[in-house]
């Protein structure tokens, strides 16, 4: 099948020449459902957060875009509080631009952008993108502490975790985020380290 | 190969409707995918923990039959591609094997002397869906074999002020299916309506031959394909008419067209008041299975969601144009924005119409009440279904086939084409597409449904049908609506969405289904929007207490009103209006024709640009390549995948059509 060659190929390219601050993985057998990882850009609210993203690949791939959500909670005028991400890419013609040309490498590198430049004009996040336009600096902040608050915290606990490798530590390293991420966290960091090596 | 039965728990209930219905197609095109993919990812569930060797065995031996089958396209004729894709018989890359493509090449080829023998053959293999249609009890389907085997039927029946009659045709030789849908809105009067059955057939029908209108076509991969239903590419081929006006059927429809207008014509403008209640005994005594009735009953009931506030019709007022507009309107219908002035341009047409337009057939000269005197408005629908072979069809032109029915608008000619051939998802794309660009053209995927034979062609039809009510005939849905009393009591507020769906041909829901779910997959968003708008409004009409106006007289008869056939459309349609309006922002595919007309060659070795980045793979030499017109190639099967649901380039989204029209004008 197209969709499973052409992912096959796309995963190969992710782990040899991943776009700078990005990694993408397969989760446990599963070809359809993979995991990426953004780092917050410099300079940005985002810096030095970790942001987790799930990668849902549709039977049509690629004559359909792949489903991207985030699992990391991120202040952002584009994404919501499920961490759907509103982005032209992820969607097909006519409404969006996604095309077969396209792959997972480079949508991503898209959102990683997007999180850099998020698009007032298009929000998906009212309040937010009104404060990220008229409010920059409430903007900035909120977003700095939602970033250091489900993003550096989790990223500190895989740290640790990867140092003592020990399982019970990393629980104790793991910060009482909100339930989905104290949740995802722990596969994640199997993936990454997976991923790692 | 693989069976596959219902995997998809998940997903919505849509889909289960869609898995029944079931499509036999092997499309190279949008359908296999998904069965593939579901077949694969079950695989992979398994396989990561129990049995990883299996499936990796599976993988390789997926890979090789991925090497076989590009090997295979690659070696096929220009003609014989053309013709397998167009049949859908190329199926997903990896899921079949050589052996199968071939013997699938040869059958097509062999086909074309029996020019029926293929659709039949992949209605009868649907053998899976058509167990599960039977537990759907489709009421309608179980009309629709009336209607087949008695050749015609008629039916009338009035709610309220209103009174319809609908006369259905088949001719079981052609599987050619005509529905003529008449509608008096007399708002003095409530009377009972006679309906007459109509004993006449058609000509040269056979019962017996109703039920196989097309040869059979063996599918040897049907089952496979089963459980997707959705995305089963798999499309009967039908061009539906409806046309509000007298004339004869469009050129589409020459068997039936030819013989059933005259009568047509003869028909004074049809009133209510006319009906006898003998008749209804009559009908009574025809009436079909108690599901039937039941069905109607349910339709009537969902009717009442349809009796939105809509201006009160005008009277009426020739005006043929104003009728062609109507057509085009479809979409305003949806957004029920329509301007009342569309609304009696329409109704004036339909008026119009109406006198020639009365189905003669069905009514016994006595049995024919209808009064002159009586100037109700009244809607005229005729809608003709015609099965277009595959052969057939490839000669048309899928460009002239929407110019003429553009040009036929001006008899607000309203022609449904489905092609057979991979473009399902196309289809309800296109079918979008459309409503929009070409207003009288609407393509609707059909699938087949089990070997119920002919009645599966007139269920589509009906389907079909009811589309077109919805979207050029908005309006009527007031007059049926007019008396919300007329609704059930009996049967009180019950129906869910779903339940008008299950009662309607599983196919028609399954479109509808599949029509919603596309638009999901394509746009999560439109799909949130989408859905619930439409349940709403389902509920909204549903809600509505349904009174007795019309109850009170069935009330003796219980639940099972016969006087309903006609509201069962209506139900569909505001589904279908719904749907539409979702639907209307999908992208719209090419026509195999337009993608046929650009062109091709053969990968050589010195290309300079080695790989296809649809599926990043590297040409291989002798590959076959397609070259848009802004120079950029892909593997064919790779890019006429993309363009059957899109019509811009994969790298540099440049529209492939404008310029290929041009090309292909000079």
């Amino acid at each position: 099948m197209q969709r499973n060659s052409r992912l096959k190929r796309e995963l190969q390219m992710l782990s040899t020449e991943p776009p700078p601050g990005i990694s993408c993985w397969q989760t446990e057998g599963q070809i359809d459902d993979l995991r990426a990882q953004i780092v917050g850009g410099e300079n940005t609210p985002y810096e030095g957060g970790l942001f987790s993203l799930e990668i849902k690949i549709p039977e049509r791939y690629p004559f359909e875009p792949p489903k991207m959500c985030f699992l990391t909670p991120i202040y952002h005028p584009n994404i919501d509080s499920t961490g759907r991400i509103c982005l032209d890419a992820l969607k097909l013609p006519p409404k969006g631009a996604w095309k077969p040309s396209l792959n997972i490498s480079t949508v991503l590198t898209s959102i990683q952008l997007l999180m850099a430049e998020p698009n007032p004009e298009d929000p998906l996040m009212a309040d937010i993108s009104f404060e990220y336009k008229y409010n920059k600096q409430v903007y900035l902040e909120k977003a700095k502490r939602w970033t250091e608050k489900h993003a550096i915290q989790r990223n500190k606990g895989f740290e640790e975790a990867k140092e003592n490798m020990a399982e019970d530590k990393l629980e104790k390293a793991l910060p009482m985020c909100r339930k989905r991420e104290a949740h995802n966290s722990e596969e994640r960091q199997d993936d990454s380290k997976k991923a790692c090596f | 190969m693989y069976i596959i039965t219902k995997r998809k728990t998940t997903k919505a209930e849509n889909n289960n409707v869609q898995q029944r219905i079931e499509t036999v197609g092997l499309g190279l095109f949008p359908s296999t995918p998904p069965c593939f993919a579901m077949e694969n990812s079950d695989g992979a569930k398994q396989g990561g923990s129990e049995q990883p060797d299996t499936q990796r065995r599976r993988q390789l031996d997926r890979l090789d039959r991925e090497e076989a089958f590009y090997q295979f396209v690659n070696n096929l004729s220009e003609e014989d591609y053309r013709l397998m894709r167009d049949n859908n018989l190329l199926g997903t890359p990896g899921e079949i094997t050589e052996e199968e493509l071939l013997s699938r090449l040869q059958q097509i080829k062999d086909g074309p002397e029996q020019p029926n023998g293929s659709e039949n053959r992949s209605e009868e293999i649907g053998g899976p869906e058509s167990q599960e249609e039977g537990s759907n009890g489709d009421s309608l389907l179980d009309w629709l074999n009336t209607v087949r085997r008695t050749g015609n039927t008629t039916r009338s029946g009035h709610r309220g002020n209103q009174s319809w009659r609908a006369v259905s045709r088949t001719n079981p030789n052609s599987g050619d299916f005509r529905f003529s849908l008449e509608i008096n809105v007399n708002r003095n009067i409530s009377e009972q309506q006679a309906r007459p059955e109509e004993g006449e057939q058609q000509e040269g029908e056979g019962e017996g031959e109703g039920e196989e209108p097309a040869g059979p076509v063996a599918e040897p991969e049907t089952p496979m394909e089963t459980a997707e239903v959705v995305e089963e590419p798999v499309v009967e081929e039908l061009a539906v008419i409806v046309e509000p006006e007298p004339e004869p059927p469009a050129p589409q429809t020459p068997p039936l067209a030819r013989p059933a207008s005259p009568r047509d014509q003869a028909p004074p403008p049809p009133d209510p008041r006319a009906e006898e209640p003998p008749r209804r005994g009559q009908r009574r005594a025809r009436s079909r299975s108690p599901e039937q009735r039941r069905t109607r009953a349910r339709s009537e009931r969902s009717r009442s969601p349809l009796s939105l506030d809509r201006p009160p019709p005008r009277s009426p007022e020739p005006l043929p144009e104003a009728v062609v507009e109507g057509s085009s309107r479809t979409r305003q219908h949806v957004v029920s924005r329509q301007s009342p002035a569309e609304l009696d341009a329409q109704l004036g047409g339909a008026a119009t119409a109406e006198p020639t337009a009365a189905p003669q057939e069905a009514e016994p000269p006595g049995g024919e009440g209808w009064s002159a005197a009586r100037r109700p408005p009244t809607i005229m629908l005729d809608l003709q279904v015609r099965r277009v072979r595959p052969g057939e069809y490839r000669q048309r032109d899928s460009i002239a086939s929407r110019t003429r029915s553009r040009s036929q608008t001006s008899n607000n000619t309203f022609m449904y084409e489905s092609e057979r051939g991979g473009f399902r998802r196309t289809f309800s794309r296109s079918e979008r597409a459309g409503v929009r660009t070409y207003v009288s053209t609407i393509r609707i995927p059909i699938r087949r449904i089990s070997d119920a034979g002919l009645s599966e062609a007139t269920s589509m039809a009906l389907q079909s049908m009811i589309r077109q009510i919805m979207t050029g005939f908005g309006e009527l849905s007031y007059f049926m609506d007019s008396d919300s009393e007329s609704s059930d009591s009996n049967r009180g507020p019950n129906p869910a969405p779903d339940h008008g769906e299950a009662f309607l041909n599983p196919a028609a829901a399954a479109a509808a289904a599949s029509a919603a779910a596309s638009a999901g997959a394509a746009d999560g968003a439109s799909l949130d929007g989408g859905e619930p708008r439409t349940e709403e409004r389902g509920g909204e009409g549903r809600a509505p207490p349904t009174a007795a106006g019309r109850e009170g007289r069935l009330g003796p008869r219980g639940p099972t009103g016969l006087e309903e056939p006609g509201s069962l459309p209506f139900l569909r349609l505001a589904h279908f209006f719904l749907l539409n309006d979702d639907e209307d922002d999908q992208p719209r595919g090419l026509t195999k024709e337009q993608i046929d007309n650009l062109s091709t060659r053969n990968f050589g070795e010195n290309d300079a640009l080695k790989t296809c980045s649809v599926c990043i793979t590297e040409y291989a030499q002798g590959n076959k390549l397609r070259k848009l017109p802004c120079s950029h190639e892909y593997h064919v099967h790779c890019i006429d995948r993309w363009l059957s649901e899109n019509s811009t380039c994969p790298i540099c989204r440049r529209a492939v059509l404008v310029s290929s029209n041009r090309e292909s004008v000079v």
